[in-house]
């Protein structure tokens, strides 16, 4: 077994320790495939342990079920926050960066040492991360994703939790290095998109590192009592820039590998460089300032403070978002028509290679991530309607579909990615596999609504281990949710199955799948292959298909807007 | 070949952008000012906007003034009768300082809400109708003076959506609004 794992890391190199990949084209350097492999493998276990507290954290919401008390349940919520939300998509995100600076780049992974640094201490704080949560004992408060001071949390988190970000920071360097040396080799050349979107994940990663070791610096020092109190207002605008700014990193690494696989297994082109380019730089300057919207309730803070940075400015974050959401499909498309694959408005859609875990993945991530996540981000980040949203079950409902459908799906497929082409191994089963998206998708997809409908609707807190059939103490309750809740419970399950399935798809094949030969990855590949030129330009290409789907897009944010905007009318009035 | 894997060729700058995505951008665009400028606008015309007033108050004053506040308010069976147009609120773990209350319709009270421990949130809706909601954060040692006007009368539940702890969920209190 243990020769098998080690085979793992083994590929057949050139003397000059380069392979060409047969479906990306790219000159991959050993170097570079290891710590991919290394970073991905690790983040799937974190996705493993984060999946087993996502039942229990799900089985006792669903108080038919009840499964935890009080005194455990944020335990395990904890547990299945850090892991899912910080680990799993961290250790991703560094492995990503090595796909989009090195590998894209045709280069070896400079500052190896480094790089293994940063694995052994981003692995070592993660696990000491999880003692620390696991290990809580009273006066101690399990500090759940945010930590709050002044709640009382045990300084070995704080300290453990900096020490992840020093990890991550160290892991990054070679990534950094590598452009550095791309761009003093050749100057004049631009980089690929890919490397360009992979190096802006990388940017406002340091931006969101610096918060957090501000933040948990400021609660570790008042917990050693080097200062005597600790600010609660202070720290939250602090907490948030790595709170949210780790969600915005998953999203900017997430749109870059919605790129990478629509181009590999769809035949995507970019429609304009200028444009997605564009998006890009205006994520840069922006995308950080979403994080107001966690701090558009509290007390102390200006009106236009907050309308100013929970717009993004104007909303040029949610405007590049907007980008995107057209040049993705609008790549799909424009590449499947040059093809002659795409007849008539949607031909080229309903053609596309559906049965083909990565491509639904990837395509699941995006319909979802718009749809669910981007609209209610923007809509419970406006000022006054946040009061409806906030710290109520919408909230959570909201960061699933960013993170736990529109992330978690596009890693998902890329992990399969990573099986077929980098460990070179054979799914163990074609039919899991296929299935895999789908059952996730589907399930979580409509968990994930259920939990919006239970905050919005029922105003159902977030955080609380019951409250819907009984608050302890009261007559009150919030059972008219009850139903939501048997509908969330059951999709929660099915959601947790499509995760199982997908971790024994991706381990069993990285133990038990045969090794890919030559010509085995060829059915990975679009139609007509990777390279495809129907003569014309680019930008020449009917578009019409895409441009439906994004004006459907716009009726629902529209509608979304405005029901939100009702609802919150009907309010007693509050404020001035 | 535009592909994300390869540097793109000449002068991709000027290369044009395809009809339908310009009309796509103008879209998007007109949609990002115009949620911009509603949102902006809704202070001005509004009746719903999270702001109020500040002050910086150490969470043993605060107390001070709930217990104040408590003192000159009429004891009732159904809950406080505040003396005032104030209504004091102090949020500790487990139990909402000052609550039950007693209010009429159509009079505008000042809400000070505030934490004597840890932070809470401040989450009411009314029995009859639960998706009118509305959910504030509550800092220690700082008070927050918030406007309310109720038109309809109910009782309002209050509770923590805030984790303060392990009894967090038991932090339960009401407002009885009455018709003024
Ligand atoms: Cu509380």
């Amino acid at each position: 077994m243990l020769a098998r794992i080690t085979d793992l890391f083994e590929n057949d190199y050139g003397p000059d320790g380069f392979r060409t990949c047969s479906v990306t084209g790219l000159d991959i350097h050993r170097s570079a495939e290891k710590y991919v492999k290394l970073f991905g493998l690790t983040a799937v276990i974190a996705l493993v342990v984060g999946g087993i507290f996502a039942f229990n954290v799900a089985m006792t919401r669903w108080e038919l079920v009840g499964l935890l008390e009080p005194s455990s349940y944020y335990t395990h919520l904890s547990m299945h926050a850090w892991n899912l939300l910080i680990f799993w998509m961290v250790f991703m995100e560094i492995a990503i960066l090595y796909v989009g600076g090195p590998m894209i780049l045709g280069r070896r992974l400079p500052w190896t040492k480094v790089a293994a640094a940063g694995w052994v201490t981003m692995v070592v704080s993660a696990i000491g991360v999880n003692y620390s949560i696991w290990t809580t004992e009273a006066p101690n408060q399990a500090p759940l994703l945010t930590a709050y001071v002044p709640l009382p949390v045990s300084s070995l988190f704080y300290g453990m939790a900096i020490l992840f970000l020093v990890g991550a920071t160290i892991a990054a360097l070679p990534f950094f290095v590598t452009i550095w040396k791309e761009k003093r080799g050749r100057p004049e050349a631009t980089l690929p998109l890919i490397a360009f979107g992979a190096f802006v994940t990388g940017i406002i990663a340091v931006e969101a590192i610096l918060g957090g070791i501000a933040a948990f610096g400021y609660a570790l020092a008042w917990r050693l009592e080097f200062i005597a109190t600790a600010d609660a207002g202070v720290y939250r605008h602090l907490y948030w820039i790595v709170g949210h700014g780790t969600q915005q990193i998953n999203l900017v690494a997430m749109i870059t590998v919605w790129y990478f696989l629509t181009h590999v297994v769809g035949g995507a082109v970019v429609v304009s460089e200028k444009v997605s380019r564009s998006a890009f730089i205006l994520y840069l300057f922006f995308i950080n300032m979403g994080a107001a919207h966690h701090l558009l309730v509290d007390p102390g803070i200006s009106a236009n403070w907050r309308i100013w940075n929970t717009s993004y400015a104007f909303y040029g974050a949610a405007f590049a978002s907007m980008i995107h959401a057209f040049a993705i499909p609008a790549g799909i498309e424009v590449g499947r028509r040059r093809r002659g694959l795409g007849g008539g408005l949607f031909g080229w859609l309903t053609s596309a290679p559906w049965k083909n875990p990565i491509f639904a993945a990837i395509t699941f991530s995006v319909i979802l991530f718009g749809f669910l996540g981007g609209i209610t981000g923007v809509v419970m980040g406006q000022m006054q309607v946040n009061m409806t949203w906030h710290n109520t079950f919408a909230a959570v409902g909201h960061f699933h579909a960013t993170v736990a459908l529109g992330t978690t799906l596009a890693f998902m497929g890329l992990v399969f990615f990573v099986v077929r082409t980098m460990f070179q191994r054979q799914f163990v089963s074609g039919f899991l596999a296929m299935l895999t998206p789908y059952a996730y998708a589907g399930a979580m997809g409509i968990a994930t609504i259920m939990m919006m409908y239970a905050g919005i609707l029922y105003g159902v807190p977030r955080r609380t281990a019951e409250v819907v059939r009984n608050i302890p103490g009261s007559d009150f309750s919030l059972a008219a949710a009850t139903p939501l809740f048997a509908v969330f419970g059951i999709f929660a399950v099915l959601a947790i199955l499509g995760g199982v399935c997908f971790v024994a798809v991706a381990v069993g094949s990285l133990l038990f799948g045969d090794r890919i030969n030559e010509g085995d990855n060829d059915d990975l590949l679009p139609e007509g292959g990777l390279r495809s030129d129907g003569g014309k330009p680019v930008h020449a290409y009917d578009m019409r298909g895409t441009f439906t789907l994004c004006l459907v897009f716009m009726a629902v944010f529209v509608a979304s807007y405005v029901l939100n905007w009702y609802l919150l009318t009907e309010l007693w009035a509050i404020g001035l | 070949m535009t592909s994300p894997t390869e540097p793109p060729e000449g002068n991709w700058w000027d290369e044009p952008v395809s009809r339908r995505e310009s009309m796509w951008l103008g879209i998007a665009g007109i949609w990002s000012i115009g949620i911009f400028s509603w949102m902006r606008g809704f202070t001005e015309f509004g009746d719903q906007n999270p702001t109020g007033t500040t002050y910086d108050v150490s969470s043993e004053e605060y107390r001070q003034r709930v217990s104040e506040y408590k003192n000159a308010a009429e004891d009732t069976d159904r809950g406080l009768v505040p003396p005032g147009d104030d209504v004091y609120i102090g949020a500790m773990r487990y139990l909402w300082d000052g609550l039950p209350v007693v209010l009429e319709t159509g009079k505008e009270y000042d809400f000070h809400i505030g934490s004597y421990d840890v932070q809470h949130g401040f989450s009411i809706r009314p029995e009859g109708t639960l998706s009118q909601q509305i959910n504030l954060q509550v800092y220690p040692d700082t008070e927050w003076v918030i406007p309310m006007t109720f038109d309809e009368p109910d009782t309002y539940h209050v509770i923590c959506n805030e984790f303060c702890g392990e009894g967090h969920r038991t932090m339960h209190g009401t407002l009885v609004v009455e018709e003024g």
